[in-house]
């Protein structure tokens, strides 16, 4: 049923050497491959395979969903739309990923919508790894958008990386916060030769108490292209805090732009925002360490995507 | 152990160390003193390689190293404690001293941190970032330091930022640190404290050496206000605060 290379992949976006227990539901080039719904988490299909809903029963704790997607056809580009509903009280982990390998001379691809509602009071971690491989010369494109609603209390942690291999890439994050909910969402993408990754977040802080945090770490390799874009809008007495720091390290390009909004006008938002080379200071440190100088490049780079 | 043989190193047409010649003895703990810009990290960076020497040449334990690469220092058993430690992003402590004991160490890294007096064991797994506070990340930059269990090592102005409660565990735990591994120690500093464990003193000015000797005969120079190379006075009367 699964051969070594989707298994390659599949470890590669979840972390699983095989079949996860739980709920699960594994998409193979543009089919589902196999589920398993739990007693608390039920997975239906959407009309005409075009995705799933997730709906997992108030009061749900310490379960998690994984749901990852394979592709290994060529010329595939498969576009799924993915709903998750959250019932209140929960304690969840979702997670997803998408792993393509290429090993043809046409493109690949994937774009996944994954819209969340959180219900009140509930704790959602979600996390997203992005992984391509495959010794083809077609593209490998991946534009994953994920949209999420936040009900008053509660919490969601988003982990979103892409750590290699994908040629071109845009994703898109957008939340809104109703009162006393927090968001933090991570995102580390790394890129190299000629790739381009441009990402476009839009978090709008609603409710009385709601807190964002975004943090966002890029490393732009070789001649590759990042853009990142965040926007936070806050329309009542909140919180939110947006930090992007860019490692160039060849002949990158970058473009940050952290945008803030205040309707209200006991708004609190504030950001950080870098672009630089890795700094001398911390190679130095290393190299004292007795580490040579391609090592330390490496190990802050690890360290920094961590 | 460590002989300097008439380091010069000029920058921007300044030249910061001029002829500077000296021996460091194995084992032995030496304390350098001197007013700020008069050159003592310059002189440790030219020591551990970070900065090249424009003219002189440095011997240790035998070999010529003057043309040796910072990394090929450290694994001869050169350490340097930076005087601004770097803070990264996402590096913790436990990596840091990962790399400090070298892979396949069996050293327990929570004997390291309770030596430099960090209460906590959660510091392992904090990032050594902005967020840490001046004395915090000195300390750090001592227990990576430690623990490479070098054969020289120069601390540079270890104490800044240290409460003054810690003074006299840390430079315990240097004097301990050389007596039992005999580790040649550096110490740069103007805390008096310091200045008296030193077995020898050596005072730099404008990028010589002005002094050296034991710590009496150093103490009358310390006071003397003339050592000051930075003629900062704005009005004729007004005095130094150094
Ligand atoms: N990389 C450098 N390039 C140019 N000037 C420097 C450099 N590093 C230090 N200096 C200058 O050299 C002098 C000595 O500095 P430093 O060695 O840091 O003094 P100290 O550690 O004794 O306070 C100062 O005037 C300083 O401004
Ligand atoms: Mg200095």
């Amino acid at each position: 049923m699964m051969d070594a290379l989707d298994k390659e992949l599949l470890k590669a976006v979840s972390g699983l050497e095989q079949i996860p227990k739980g709920a699960y539901n594994i998409r193979k080039n543009g089919k589902l491959l196999t589920r398993n719904v739990s007693a608390n988490i039920d997975i239906e299909s959407l009309e005409g395979s075009r995705g799933i809903r997730v709906i997992i029963k108030p009061g749900t704790k310490n379960e998690s969903v994984h749901i990852p997607v394979i592709l290994t056809e060529a010329g595939l580009y498969d576009v799924v739309f993915n709903e998750f509903i959250v019932g209140d009280d929960c304690d969840v982990t979702i997670v997803a990923g998408c792993g393509i390998h290429c090993g043809s001379s046409e493109s690949e691809g994937h774009e996944g919508v994954h819209q969340f509602n959180v219900g009140k009071n509930s704790r959602m971690k979600y996390v997203e790894k992005h992984y391509a491989t495959g010794d083809g010369t077609g593209k490998r494109i991946l534009n994953p958008t994920t949209k999420v609603f936040l009900e008053e209390g509660a919490r969601a942690e988003m982990e979103l990386a892409q750590i290699g291999g994908v040629d071109d890439t845009k994703r898109v994050n957008e939340a809104e916060l109703e009162a006393n909910s927090m968001l933090l969402i991570t995102e580390h993408v790394l890129t190299e030769r000629d790739q381009q990754a441009v990402s476009s977040n839009t978090i709008m802080l609603n409710g009385a108490g709601s807190r964002a945090n975004m943090v966002s770490r890029s490393v732009i390799k070789g001649s590759s292209r990042q853009i990142f874009n965040a926007l936070m809008e806050a329309r009542a007495k909140c919180f939110g805090h947006i930090e992007c720091d860019a490692i160039i390290m060849d002949n990158g390009i970058n473009e940050t732009v952290p945008a803030l909004k205040a309707l209200h006008p006991d708004a609190e938002l504030t950001h950080e925002a870098s672009i630089g080379k890795i700094a001398d200071e911390q190679l130095l440190k290393l190299m004292c360490l007795g580490m040579s100088y391609d090592d330390a490049v490496n190990t802050i780079i690890q360290g920094f995507l961590k | 152990m460590l002989d300097l043989h008439n380091l010069s190193f000029m920058s921007d047409g300044r030249q910061i160390i001029n002829d500077l010649s000296f021996t460091f003895q194995k084992g032995k703990f030496y304390a350098i003193t001197g007013p700020n810009g008069s050159g003592k990290t310059t002189l440790s960076k030219l020591i551990m390689g970070i900065h090249k020497a424009t003219t002189g040449n440095i011997v240790f334990a035998g070999k010529d190293i003057t043309n040796y690469t910072v990394t090929e220092r450290a694994k001869a058993g050169i350490a340097y404690a930076f005087q601004h430690p770097a803070r990264f992003k996402g590096l913790t402590l436990r990596d840091l001293l990962n790399i400090a004991l070298g892979k396949d160490h069996k050293a327990d890294m929570r004997d390291i941190v309770e030596k430099i007096g960090i209460c906590s064991f959660e510091f392992l797994d904090k990032p050594v970032d902005s967020k840490l506070s001046g004395g915090e990340i000195k300390k750090i930059e001592m227990a990576t330091t430690i623990a490479l269990n070098p054969k020289i090592v120069i601390y540079d102005e270890p104490d800044t930022g240290i409460d003054l409660w810690t003074i006299d565990p840390m430079v315990n735990l240097l004097k301990k640190e050389q007596t039992e591994k005999g580790t040649t120690t550096i110490v740069i500093s103007h805390n008096r404290t310091f200045l008296e464990a030193a077995d020898t003193v050596i005072l730099i000015k404008s990028g010589k050496i002005a002094y050296q000797g034991d710590t009496r005969g150093a103490l009358p120079l310390l006071s003397d206000l003339s050592i000051c190379n930075q003629n900062c006075k704005v009005h004729e009367n007004d005095g130094c605060f150094r």
